[in-house]
């Protein structure tokens, strides 16, 4: 390295001619390209992210209040999370985001991993599906939750009219948190099925024609070959899943609120009324760190996965 | 390999027929909500209500017609254009530099970066989003388009730079190398011969990008006032009110608001993958 600079110097400095400063300036400049090019990235990010973060952690250590000045607040310590810990609803909030996400995540993934076998088939008109699969991913969620409603609605919907029976969806406990989980499975399936697909697609093709040759039936391949094969893609899809599914908050806004009776208060609803109906910013901010760290675990977990893959 | 008899073929077809049909049915369940809405749309206030649903009648443009004639609909399209392509225009401007160095010279705090700008996409928005509500108040620019751009940027920076990173890693670097070898600087090698090369990844980028800010609605919900609240908030509060109002309107509202996203994700469909998963799946 330091003999390339060397060498780089002897031809570009005759002995004896100064290098006009223009040009000096230009190869100084030149040199501090990765400077240039990432620091207006560090400087937003510091400014969307770092601070407001600091910001938040302040808070949630004050007694504050939006009236006040922002660093008028009185220090309470670790008050606001002993409040938290100590509130009932913010507990079985806690648990219904947690047993949430299990469980839409885990439909997500069987039933993305259901559409992505078959749309890896060889068949006609094969790519037609696979566009229509997208549409729902790709609606806006407020949108997407919106039509659901109305689909679900007791008097007008759809759904009712079919099953014979008047159902009030979206006001009993267990059927409001089962309409919500169908929506965003509904809604991100597809998201599972798409990585997954790019999964299959890439598989190398050897281990599956050894398995034919020996004679493994379909049903085979798939358990020994292919599933083992895939699981990269799995634990990649199945990480990002969790993290998104962790923070849902467009349909249970839409579609519930958060009720009947906080029977859908997912974290973020819960958080969002703390901070943002009853304005209590340094208890919203407290619960959003909650999630914060459980989720900063989720992606530390997901970064160790793609580091180790790409080291391999 | 064993000669296979004919039963074999039978087998086949009735594999495929098997699959066909397992895809249709999943296609009709996943499009019929968007379908019906679509269709609920095109009817009359008095054949939204009919009991049993109509499934044939004569389209009627009229909600669509009332639509297009509500100030307060087209004023948030309106601001939803402009904040979507601030936060777009300004994620590119400052992200694909960025890429592009991460992707062609090692320096210091490089996987860090990129690593921050992973966790940044991916913590919960609110949590960012309770301290930026104080800031930006405090600073004066709440409820204003321009607090609701940067906000954008937390979620639109990072997948232009995860995007843009893997693109220009593909890139062949002996055309720059040439470029440098004849003197241009490594301005000029990313400027005028990376980034033409690279247009059609550009471009899917600021799709997905556009999508994303399209979407959002809990950063617009709290950042916005009636003056400058997105479609998506407008949405909400539609739906918020009494379902029971408006069914034609707000149906007809609903789908104007996806199709943009819907028909310009086609375009993009290509490098969905790199855009979903962070690059850890190439598409």
């Amino acid at each position: 390295m330091a003999q390339a600079g060397i060498v780089q110097r002897r031809e570009g400095v005759p002995t004896g001619v100064t290098v006009p400063a223009l040009q000096r300036a230009h190869r100084w400049l030149d040199g501090q390209f990765t400077l240039v090019a990432t620091l207006p990235t560090t400087v937003l990010m510091l400014a969307v992210f770092g601070i407001p973060l600091l910001i938040s952690l302040y808070l949630s250590l004050e007694g504050w209040n939006v009236s006040q000045a922002l660093f008028g607040g009185r220090f309470v310590g670790a008050e606001n999370y002993h409040d938290l810990l100590t509130d009932p609803d913010f507990i079985s909030s806690l648990l219904l985001t947690l047993s949430y996400t299990i469980v839409v995540v885990a439909s997500e993934m069987a039933l993305g991993l259901g559409l992505a076998l078959m749309l890896n088939v060889d068949l006609p008109f094969i790519g037609l599906f696979r566009t229509a699969l997208v549409v729902p991913m790709m609606m806006t969620p407020v949108v997407a939750a919106f039509c659901w409603r109305l689909l679900l609605d007791p008097t007008n919907g759809v759904i009712d009219y079919w099953i014979g029976r008047h159902i009030v969806w979206l006001g009993q406990p267990a059927t409001a948190q089962m309409s919500v989980g169908v929506v965003n499975v509904w809604q991100n399936a597809p998201y599972v099925a798409i990585l997954l697909l790019a999964g299959l697609r890439s598989l190398p093709s050897e281990p599956l024609e050894a398995a034919s040759i020996d004679g493994a039936n379909r049903l085979q391949t798939f358990w020994h070959v292919t599933l083992p094969l895939l699981r990269p893609y799995f634990v990649v899809a199945l990480l990002l899943r969790t993290i998104f599914e962790f923070r849902a908050f467009d349909n249970v806004y839409v579609m519930t609120s958060g009720g009947p009776a906080s029977a859908t208060m997912l974290l973020s609803m819960y958080t969002y009324l703390a901070s943002f109906q009853q304005f209590d910013l340094s208890l919203g901010a407290a619960a959003s760190w909650f999630m914060l760290v459980i989720s900063l675990l989720l992606c530390l977990l997901f970064i160790a996965t793609i580091r180790r893959r790409s080291t391999v | 390999m064993r000669r296979r008899p004919i039963r074999h073929a039978l087998k086949r077809r009735l594999f495929a027929a098997g699959i066909y049909a397992a895809l249709l049915g999943m296609a009709a369940a996943f499009l019929f909500p968007l379908l019906w809405v679509l269709g609920l749309s095109f009817k009359t206030r008095l054949q939204v209500y009919a009991v049993p649903p109509l499934f044939v009648w004569k389209p009627t443009l009229e909600n669509y017609i009332a639509v297009l004639r509500n100030g307060d609909f087209v004023q948030a399209f309106v601001n939803s254009l402009v904040i979507a392509s601030g936060a777009v225009l300004l994620s590119l401007c400052i992200g694909v530099p960025t890429a592009y160095a991460m992707a062609r010279f090692p320096f210091r705090g490089r996987s860090f970066l990129f690593f921050t700008l992973l966790v940044m996409r991916m913590l919960p928005p609110i949590a960012v989003l309770i301290p930026m509500y104080v800031l930006f108040s405090r600073l004066g620019l709440s409820t204003t388009r321009f607090s609701v751009v940067l906000a954008y940027t937390t979620f639109s920076l990072p997948l232009v730079v995860w995007i843009m990173r893997g693109i220009f890693e593909e890139l062949p670097r002996e055309l720059e190398e040439s470029a440098w070898v004849d003197g241009a600087s490594r301005y000029a090698a990313f400027g005028r011969v990376a980034l033409p090369l690279i247009r059609p990844a550009l471009v899917a980028a600021t799709i997905l990008c556009l999508q994303l800010a399209w979407n959002d609605f809990l950063f617009a919900a709290v950042l916005t006032d009636n003056a400058t609240k997105t479609l998506p908030v407008l949405m909400a509060a539609y739906s918020g009110s009494d379902t029971g109002v408006d069914w034609g309107g707000m149906t007809a509202s609903g789908i104007l608001v996806v199709i943009p996203v819907i028909v310009f994700s086609f375009l993009a469909q290509r490098h969905l993958v790199a855009g979903l998963s962070a690059g850890a799946v190439k598409g």
